[in-house]
C-alpha cells in the first residue's frame, strides 16, 4: 500500500486513480507515501514532529507558515500551485511526488503517463483534466483552511497581542481577567473600560493628551 | 448656565481645597475583596455624617468603583480631624464571573460585573498611585492574611511612604484570628474590630485621628 489517507489509514496501490478524487471512505485528500517494506505503523508514528503542531493552535510556526502562505497568495494573485508549496511545504502531498521507485507497474505507468479518462472518476469531481488536480483541490483545502486559521486566530492574536503590550490586564475569556497589580499600579494612564474583543479604553495622563 | 455655575464652584472649591491650610487627608480604605471595607466606609460614614457610602452585599466586587465621602469630621478629645473618604472595590489578581454564578446571577449579570470589578480594580491602583494621602487597609480576620495581593499592596503603600492603618475586621467571626494579622505584618499596629457589630470602633477612630490628623 504506497499511499495511505493520512484520514482514515485506507491504503491504496501506488497509481491508483481512486485517491484522485479524495478518499472514498472518508473524502480526506491527504495522503502518505508508504514504499513497500516500510513499516506500517501509523503515520502519526512515523511524523511525530508535524502533525502535533496544528492541535496546538497557537503555535508559531504554524501562525508564521499561515501569514507568509497569506501574503505569497496575495502577491501571486490566487495562482494554485505557489500556494501548494507555500502552504503544504510538509504534507504527504510532496512526498508523494518525491517517492523515489525503483520499479514501476503499470498502474504507476498509467498514472505517470496518461491522462485519466472520465468514467474513471465519480460523478462530483470537478473537471478531471488534470492528474495532479487533487493536488491542486488539495491546495483550495488548504487555502480555506489557511483562510479559517488566519481568521479565527486573528482575535486570539489580537488578544495575545494587547495582553502582551499592557500586561496589566489580561482578558483570559469574556468576564475572566487577571490583573498584573504592580503594572496597574505604575502605569500612568488607567484602563477606564474593558471592551468586548480585549480592547481597552484608557485614561491618558493630561500631558500626553496635549 | 448651570454648567458654567457648577463648573465655577468646582473650580472655586478646587482652589480652596488646593490652597487650604486644613486640607481634608483623603483617605482609601484598601484590601482584598470581601473584607468589609464598604461596611466599614458606611460605618465612619454613618457615625459622623449620618450617610451612608454605598451599598454593602456578601457577594464580592460589590464595590466596583471608587467611592468617595468628602469631609467625614472626626472629633477626637475636642479635636476635630476630617478626612475624605474612598472606599475602593476589592483588589485581587484574578476575577472570574463563575464566582458569581454560585450567587444566584445569570451569566451575562455576572460577565458584567466581573468586567466593572476588573475595571475598578485599575482604578483603586490608579488612586493609590497618586490620589490619596493614607490607607486604612482592612483585611477579613477570620481568613489567611498572608496573600500575594495584601503583601504586595502593602510593599506599594510602604514604598509610598503612606501612613497606613491595618485593620482586623469581623472579630465578630469564631473563626477571626487578629494575632494571625499581627504576624503577617508586623512592622504595623493592628486594630481588631467588626465593622458590622460596631465594635472596637472606638479605638479605630482614635486611630484614625492619630494616623491621618
Amino acid at each position: 500500500m504506497p499511499h495511505q489517507c493520512t484520514n482514515c489509514g485506507r491504503g491504496f496501490e501506488d497509481g491508483s486513480q481512486e485517491m484522485l478524487s479524495g478518499c472514498p471512505n472518508c473524502g480526506g485528500n491527504k495522503f502518505q507515501f508508504r514504499p513497500e517494506g516500510a513499516d506500517n505503523s501509523p503515520p502519526t508514528d512515523t511524523e511525530p514532529p508535524e502533525p502535533p503542531e496544528p492541535p496546538g493552535g497557537n503555535s508559531t510556526v504554524a501562525k508564521t507558515v499561515g501569514k507568509t502562505a497569506a501574503t505569497v497568495r496575495d502577491i501571486v494573485g490566487g495562482t494554485d500551485e505557489p500556494s501548494v508549496g507555500a502552504d503544504q511545504p510538509e504534507t504527504a502531498d510532496s512526498q508523494i511526488a518525491a517517492g523515489p521507485t525503483d520499479t514501476e507497474d503499470a498502474a504507476q505507468a498509467s498514472a505517470r503517463g496518461e491522462v485519466v479518462s472520465p468514467d474513471e472518476l465519480p460523478d462530483h469531481t470537478p473537471e478531471g483534466d488534470h492528474q495532479f488536480e487533487p493536488a491542486g483541490a488539495d491546495a483550495a483545502a488548504s487555502e480555506s483552511s489557511a483562510d479559517d486559521t488566519r481568521d479565527r486566530p486573528d482575535l486570539k492574536e489580537l488578544r495575545e497581542e494587547l495582553n502582551n503590550q499592557f500586561e496589566s490586564v489580561k482578558v483570559v475569556a469574556p468576564g475572566q481577567y487577571e490583573l498584573n497589580l504592580m503594572e496597574l499600579y505604575d502605569r500612568e494612564e488607567y484602563i477606564v473600560a474593558l471592551e468586548e474583543d480585549g480592547r481597552y479604553s484608557i485614561q491618558v495622563p493630561e500631558p500626553i493628551q496635549e | 448656565m448651570g454648567l458654567l455655575t457648577n463648573l465655577k464652584d468646582s473650580i472655586s472649591r478646587a482652589a480652596s481645597t488646593l490652597f487650604s491650610e486644613e486640607d481634608p487627608k483623603r483617605i482609601g480604605i484598601y484590601g482584598p475583596p470581601n473584607a468589609g471595607k464598604t461596611t466599614l466606609a458606611n460605618r465612619i460614614a454613618r457615625d459622623w455624617t449620618g450617610d451612608a457610602v454605598g451599598p454593602e452585599s456578601h457577594v464580592p466586587h460589590e464595590t466596583r468603583r471608587a467611592r468617595r465621602k468628602e469631609n467625614v469630621e472626626i472629633e477626637r478629645d475636642g479635636k476635630k480631624v476630617t478626612i475624605d473618604i474612598v472606599d475602593t472595590p476589592g483588589v485581587t489578581t484574578k476575577v472570574d464571573y463563575t464566582e458569581f454564578l454560585e450567587h444566584d446571577m445569570e451569566k451575562d449579570d455576572a460577565v458584567r460585573r466581573s468586567r466593572e470589578a476588573t475595571e475598578g480594580v485599575a482604578e483603586a491602583m490608579h488612586w493609590l498611585r497618586e490620589d490619596v494621602d493614607g490607607v486604612i487597609y482592612v483585611l477579613d480576620s477570620s481568613t489567611d492574611p498572608f496573600t500575594q495581593v495584601n503583601t504586595m499592596l502593602i510593599g506599594i503603600i510602604e514604598s509610598q511612604d503612606l501612613p497606613v492603618l491595618i485593620l482586623a475586621n469581623k472579630i465578630d467571626l469564631e473563626d477571626s484570628s487578629v494575632q494571625r494579622i499581627r504576624n503577617a505584618y508586623p512592622q504595623h499596629e493592628t486594630i481588631p474590630l467588626s465593622a458590622l457589630e460596631g465594635d472596637n470602633m472606638d479605638e479605630v477612630y482614635d486611630k484614625i485621628a492619630e494616623y491621618f490628623g
